[in-house]
């Protein structure tokens, strides 16, 4: 298989402590793929996904992105952050602000944007979203679906070069997934690079170019979606797929 | 803006008698204040050798005014917590005038400074002498204990409020349904919860009264901090030594108070970490 | 909360008409309270232009004859005359008091922050601001008052620019002391704030490109503020209540002012029981004013009084 090299992960490990969390990683991906990471809990993918924008910090390995190594000490990490978007399981949609004012912030702070120019652009992101009639909203009067959108169009609004997803439906209830999985569709229509650490094996076999199956900080297997879930190599993961279908 | 009045401030209130210390150009305090150090004393050494000397020849002294103010505190805790843990249960579990009257006092109490409350008890109220036989309290400090001790009550009744009201109603539900009454269930249930979710509120006020025996000043009660005032009125140039000293001998007070009811705290945790 | 939907009792009624009975009169007498200050500062600074200055409002005779036109009154009546005798003293000195309190509250505010974002998100500073509140926590205002007047002596050093703002330089001494104090106090509360502000916040800071400070600053402190004020208002009461200590370094605020009348008149009752309601009404004022600013700047959706 030849590996995509806008994202490239090449034998990342991570260490808390004297646990090793990630041994090894490696994947690749190209500009619009969408790579979904796979696993039992603690198996590493958040943690993997976290080295990316270095929220986490990999001790050893490589990470380029664009073609600029992203774990040099060089690198500016607030800039990276700009151009990675990120959307988390529990949301951490910013309390005090309303839904237009948690999407401006990025904007109007970071690319220092004018108020107004930060709004229209928050506003029109929302819009995308599926959430013009509720920019004024706050946080704590959004459904858990709409507050991920939020969170979803928070992340759009620096415009990033790549989406990261971490767990976005997990803390969701069923009835509401939906709609959250309905606006990372469209995102994956309209050619956004994503990676994304998710449960939903459904929408991992639809719109996955590549699926990378973690387990205990390693790479077990990875491939197209059809053969992973079809014909998995490994029996590791045959018996993780197993257990999860049955849950669903 | 003018202070012309008819109580114009005079020299001889009771309060300004002491004149600071002035600038009299070689008092070791101005010349910490001002960085100068003469070459007598070390660049560490905060004041003069002489006057910390002064200090050390007084330490009888003071340790009587922290007698004084270790009973003071001790009495008024004691004192509080007689008033107050009822007083909470009152606001939390009474209705209708008891509540209000345990309210409005707990208001009155607590939005009134400290020192105006003892003023109070000693000119007001006049606490008459107390005789117990083997020796006496004096009215200044039968007033001091009270008003420390009434205040302390309404911030307590705050802390148990807070406490019995966070214990789950399940938990009152649940000792009925086993046979108790009203008040066994919240005697035996909801209490002993309770009282170990105070500890932290409690530890605060601890060391909140001990420091407030210091205002007991105003009546001219001889604790830790009038005595202080006594020597450095006496020996003018030990000013800022006694104070310090003084001051240090406070802080020793509350730190090893509150390590010693952090102790407590963990020693009488519900396991799980259910305490705090 | 039941009342809602089961039919209230006579007793519920009638406590409710007592109630809100109750709650006109507060107002009312918060009104009367805070015009009477306030017509009384603005009277000074004209310099007499309302009733002379040091002189009351309303003749102490008249408010004496008239109580003691009342049969259920007229025990008090002499008491009465010598309190309104006494207000423009109180007026004068409360004026002291709400200076030196909102001063020291707004200084000590803008050291409070700091410390508190120190202690949480510091290393060595953390350790420094750890030291300076348990140092200031640990030792009785009063003796802080006293290191600072009697063992500096700071009032004789009073930058020429403040000396003389005040009727003695005394009062920028007792600022400077519960300025410090106060900081050490607002800092544990605003310190207990930030702490409850979930970590994710930050780490979503991060995750659009903010610096930590930067994510601090638009993030977490906006939500800690907020969350803070309900024990924050502890603070401010208690310096409304310790300022009153400025009276033992001859600040000449509401308490020395009161204490003064009392010793030389020895009219002790009646002084120290109108010197406590002075201070009641000031807490009483403080707090719902709080009250009201919690429920103003509350984050739609959350409860509006997060109490600790």
């Amino acid at each position: 298989m030849t590996d995509g090299d806008f994202l490239r992960v090449s034998d990342v490990s991570k260490w808390y402590g004297d646990e090793q969390v990630l041994d090894e990683v490696s994947f690749g991906m190209d500009r619009g793929d969408v790579t979904v990471l796979i696993g039992p809990s603690g198996s590493g993918k958040s943690t993997m996904l976290r080295c990316v924008n270095r929220l986490a910090e990999a001790q050893e390995g490589s990470i380029t992105l664009d073609g600029e190594e992203v774990l040099s000490p060089d690198t500016d990490v607030d800039e990276l952050r700009r151009e990675v978007g990120m959307v988390f399981q529990s949301f951490n949609l910013f309390a005090h602000l309303s839904a237009v004012g948690n999407v401006a912030l990025g904007p109007r702070r970071v690319l220092d944007l004018s108020e107004n120019e930060a709004r229209e652009r928050a506003a029109n992101q929302l819009e995308r979203v599926g959430l013009a009639d509720q920019l004024d909203s706050y946080p704590a009067e959004l459904s858990g679906g709409q507050q991920q959108r939020v969170g979803i169009a928070r992340a759009l609004a620096m415009e990033p070069k790549l989406m990261l997803f971490d767990e976005p439906t997990s803390a969701l209830d069923p009835e509401l997934i939906g709609e959250v999985l309905e606006v990372m569709r469209s995102l994956v229509d309209e050619g956004m690079t994503m990676l994304v650490v998710t449960h939903e094996m459904s929408f991992a076999r639809a719109v996955a170019d590549e699926v990378v199956f973690l387990d205990d900080g390693r790479v077990v297997e990875r491939g197209p979606p059809e053969q992973l879930f079809e014909r998995p190599e490994n029996e590791r993961t045959g018996r993780f797929l197993e257990r999860i279908a049955s849950h669903d | 803006m003018s202070v012309a009045g008819p109580l114009a401030l005079d020299a001889s209130d009771s309060l300004g008698a002491l004149a600071p210390s002035t600038a009299s150009g070689e008092t070791p305090l101005t010349a910490a204040a001002v960085g100068s150090v003469s070459e007598s004393i070390d660049w560490w050494l905060v004041g003069d050798p002489a006057d910390w000397w002064f200090v050390v020849r007084n330490v009888d002294y003071l340790a009587g005014g922290v007698l004084l103010t270790v009973g003071l505190t001790v009495a008024s805790i004691l004192l509080g917590f007689l008033a107050g843990f009822p007083a909470g249960a009152v606001e939390v579990y009474g209705e209708g005038l008891p509540k209000r009257l345990v309210s409005t006092a707990g208001v009155v109490l607590r939005g009134t400074p400290i020192v105006v409350i003892l003023l109070v008890m000693y000119f007001v109220i006049g606490v008459p002498q107390v005789n117990l036989g083997v020796g006496s309290i004096s009215p200044a400090i039968s007033a001091s204990i009270l008003g420390l001790g009434l205040r302390s009550a309404a911030y307590q009744s705050q802390i148990f409020r807070a406490a019995l009201s966070s214990v789950d109603d399940g938990q009152l539900e649940a000792g009925r349904s086993v046979g108790l009454s009203q008040f066994e269930a919240i005697r035996y249930v909801v209490v002993p919860q309770a009282l170990r979710r105070s500890i932290p509120g409690f530890q605060n006020e601890f060391t909140i009264v001990l420091k407030d025996t210091s205002i007991v000043f105003a009546i001219g009660l001889a604790e830790l901090l009038t005595r202080g005032y006594d020597l450095f009125t006496q020996e003018t140039t030990a000013v800022l030594e006694v104070i310090l000293f003084i001051s240090g001998i406070y802080f020793v007070l509350t730190f090893t108070t509150n390590r010693a009811l952090d102790y407590l705290g963990t020693r009488y945790a519900i396991p799980e970490g259910e305490s705090a | 909360m039941a009342g809602a939907t089961r039919p209230r009792t006579v007793g519920e009624r009638v406590a409710d008409a007592d109630a809100s009975a109750g709650k006109a009169l507060l107002v009312a007498a918060g009104a009367l309270f805070w015009g009477w200050l306030v017509v009384s500062w603005v009277n000074r600074w004209l310099g007499g232009a309302i009733a002379p200055v040091g002189e009351p409002f309303v003749a102490p005779d008249a408010v004496e004859s008239a109580f003691a036109a009342v049969p259920g009154l007229a025990a008090v009546a002499a008491d009465a005359a010598f309190v309104v005798e006494l207000s423009p003293v109180l007026a004068q000195g409360t004026w002291l008091t709400v200076v030196i309190t909102g001063v020291s509250l707004v200084c000590g505010f803008f050291i409070a922050v700091p410390l508190a974002v120190a202690r949480v998100y510091g290393r060595f500073s953390a350790w420094l601001s750890l030291g300076y509140t348990e140092l200031l926590r640990g030792t009785p205002l009063l003796a802080q008052l006293f290191v600072l007047y009697y063992g500096l002596n700071l009032a004789a050093s009073v930058p020429a620019s403040l000396s003389g703002v005040f009727p003695r330089d005394v009062v920028w001494v007792a600022i400077l002391g519960f300025t410090l104090n106060g900081a050490a106090y607002q800092a544990e509360y605003i310190r207990g704030a930030v702490e409850s502000v979930d970590e994710g916040q930050i780490t979503a800071g991060r995750a659009i490109g903010l610096s930590k400070i930067e994510s601090i600053y638009y993030v977490v402190l906006p939500q800690a503020l907020r969350y803070a004020i309900p024990s924050w208002t502890n603070e401010f009461v208690y310096l409304i209540k310790y300022s009153s200590l400025a009276g033992f370094i001859t600040v000449p605020e509401l308490y020395y002012r009161a204490n003064q009348v009392a010793t030389d008149t020895f009219r002790y009752t009646a002084v120290f029981l109108i010197l406590g309601a002075m201070y009641l009404a000031l807490v009483l004022t403080a707090s719902k004013f709080m009250e009201r600013v919690d429920a103003r700047v509350a984050i739609p959706g959350l409860g509006a009084n997060r109490e600790r």
